[in-house]
């Protein structure tokens, strides 16, 4: 009892810590960082939507990660793993949709359009949604544990396609300006921000798939033992 | 290697059969691609001649696409009739062979389903003196088919056992499948109406839809014999 109540209390503290640091890189963002010639203060909202959009790819990079833990290991530890990611990288990607959506509208002039790299992220949204339906209705076991890791390893493959559309595809979307070939096109202030902002949104949701994790073990303890009970 | 060509010759017979025991289930998709085509030409009305290229393709396309869904999403229904499925599991067969010979159910009924609605889209929809049917457009279909039967059949097996799968077909195999459909269509665009040959497009849109096919049909190779496992 005690240990769970130490470990509780380091889950607030470090979860305190990431969401703090979260704020002090916004608020340093939107207050300190210089404007941009081209897009004015709108431009700021890349401080937010950038690192969510790596967030929900990276969390599609480590649901592959624990799917494939789970089919050669046969871990029903890792299928919770999995659905934690899931679950994050569906978040982060609806953050990334509607960030995107309201930066389009200032610069765009349209809140949706069906932009290759909008219609792809919305695609990643879909399967991620697809996926956590698809645990929800099946029983519990190791059959659904392996579908949903098999699941799991399909989806992730869609991610190299959505980083890739805005080559592959013409589009409005602006090109990639930190990963790309010849260099960085970013003022070196703000890619240094976006880095810091990148670092802390990776914290938050380290800390978001730990906690749904460690949540889902304990759901599946309780569910466990309440089988058991009733069995006898 | 006999062993395995015996079981996936048996496999695909059993599927064969059950497939041509009744016209309504080869029939009914082909019905249902007549009918979406009409209802492309009625919903689109007059169109100017020089888009009907463009008409063609996405017409065509989604019929095909649509009207594959009903042969897929059927194609595992036997073997759920008297625990057919859960006892094969329990048999020593191979998932590969397995799966190929559901894949090659697939990919027939595919080509039942593709090539009338490639003719009936002609028919309709063209209305100058050029055909739009040509061996590269055949050629890209078959490609786009490659990739989604391997798809199908994957998604099929794993939706056997959920009771949400009216809403997950839809949600998972669409999204998947759109790289596929949009390298197919673009790859026929540039066929028909920038008058492109198949090798040009090697390095672009029918390169990609080759990985695709590649990348799929493996994969969906591979994960197949988790699915069928036994308990």
């Amino acid at each position: 009892m005690i240990d769970a109540r130490k470990q509780d209390r380091l889950t607030m503290t470090l979860g305190f810590v990431a969401f703090l640091f979260a704020a002090a890189c916004w608020f340093y963002a939107l207050k300190l960082a210089p404007s941009d010639e081209a897009q004015g203060e709108v431009y700021r909202i890349m401080f937010f939507h950038v690192p969510s959009a790596f967030m929900a790819f990276l969390a599609s990079g480590a649901l592959l990660f624990t799917s494939g833990w789970t089919l050669f290991k046969r871990s029903p530890t890792a299928a919770l793993w999995s659905k934690a990611c899931a679950e994050v990288g569906l978040m982060f990607t609806a953050i990334t949709l509607i960030t995107g959506s309201i930066w389009g509208r200032p610069t765009w002039g349209v809140w949706w359009t069906w932009d290759a790299r909008l219609t792809t992220t919305l695609i990643l949204a879909l399967l991620y949604a697809g996926y956590l339906i698809f645990t929800s209705s099946m029983a519990p076991g190791p059959q659904r544990d392996r579908m949903a890791a098999a699941l799991g390893l399909v989806i992730a493959i869609d991610v190299p396609i959505i980083y890739k559309s805005v080559t592959w595809w013409r589009t409005l979307h602006q090109p990639p300006s930190l990963m790309r070939a010849g260099g960085s096109t970013m003022d070196p202030e703000m890619k240094n921000i976006l880095y810091v902002c990148f670092f802390a949104m990776l914290f938050v949701a380290i800390w978001l798939i730990w906690t749904r994790a460690v949540n889902l073990k304990l759901q599946a303890a309780i569910e466990e033992h309440s089988h058991q009970a009733h069995s006898h | 290697m006999k062993k395995f060509l015996t079981q996936f010759r048996a496999l695909l017979w059993q599927a064969l059969q059950v497939e041509w025991s009744n016209s309504e289930r080869w029939l009914s998709p082909l019905l249902f691609s007549a009918t979406m085509i009409i209802l492309f030409v009625f919903s689109f009305g007059k169109v100017e001649p020089k888009f009907l290229p463009q008409l063609y393709i996405a017409a065509t396309f989604i019929t095909a696409f649509l009207s594959l869904q009903i042969a897929f999403s059927r194609v595992l229904e036997p073997d759920m009739q008297d625990k057919v499925f859960d006892q094969l599991r329990t048999y020593p067969i191979s998932p590969s062979a397995w799966f190929l010979s559901k894949y090659t159910i697939v990919i027939l009924l595919g080509v039942l389903i593709l090539l009338p609605t490639l003719f009936l889209s002609n028919l309709f929809l063209n209305e100058g003196p050029v055909s739009f049917l040509s061996g590269s457009i055949l050629i890209i279909g078959l490609l786009a088919l490659l990739s989604l039967g391997a798809l199908g059949v994957l998604l099929s097996t794993m939706m056997l056992r959920s009771n949400a799968k009216q809403i997950l077909y839809p949600l998972i195999y669409f999204p998947l499948t759109t790289p596929v459909l949009l390298s197919a269509v673009e790859s026929s665009h540039a066929v028909l109406v920038d008058a492109k040959v198949l090798s040009d497009l090697m390095s672009s849109w029918l390169g990609l839809l080759v990985i695709f096919g590649i990348m799929y049909f493996t994969l969906c190779l591979l994960l197949f014999g988790e699915l069928v496992k036994p308990e």
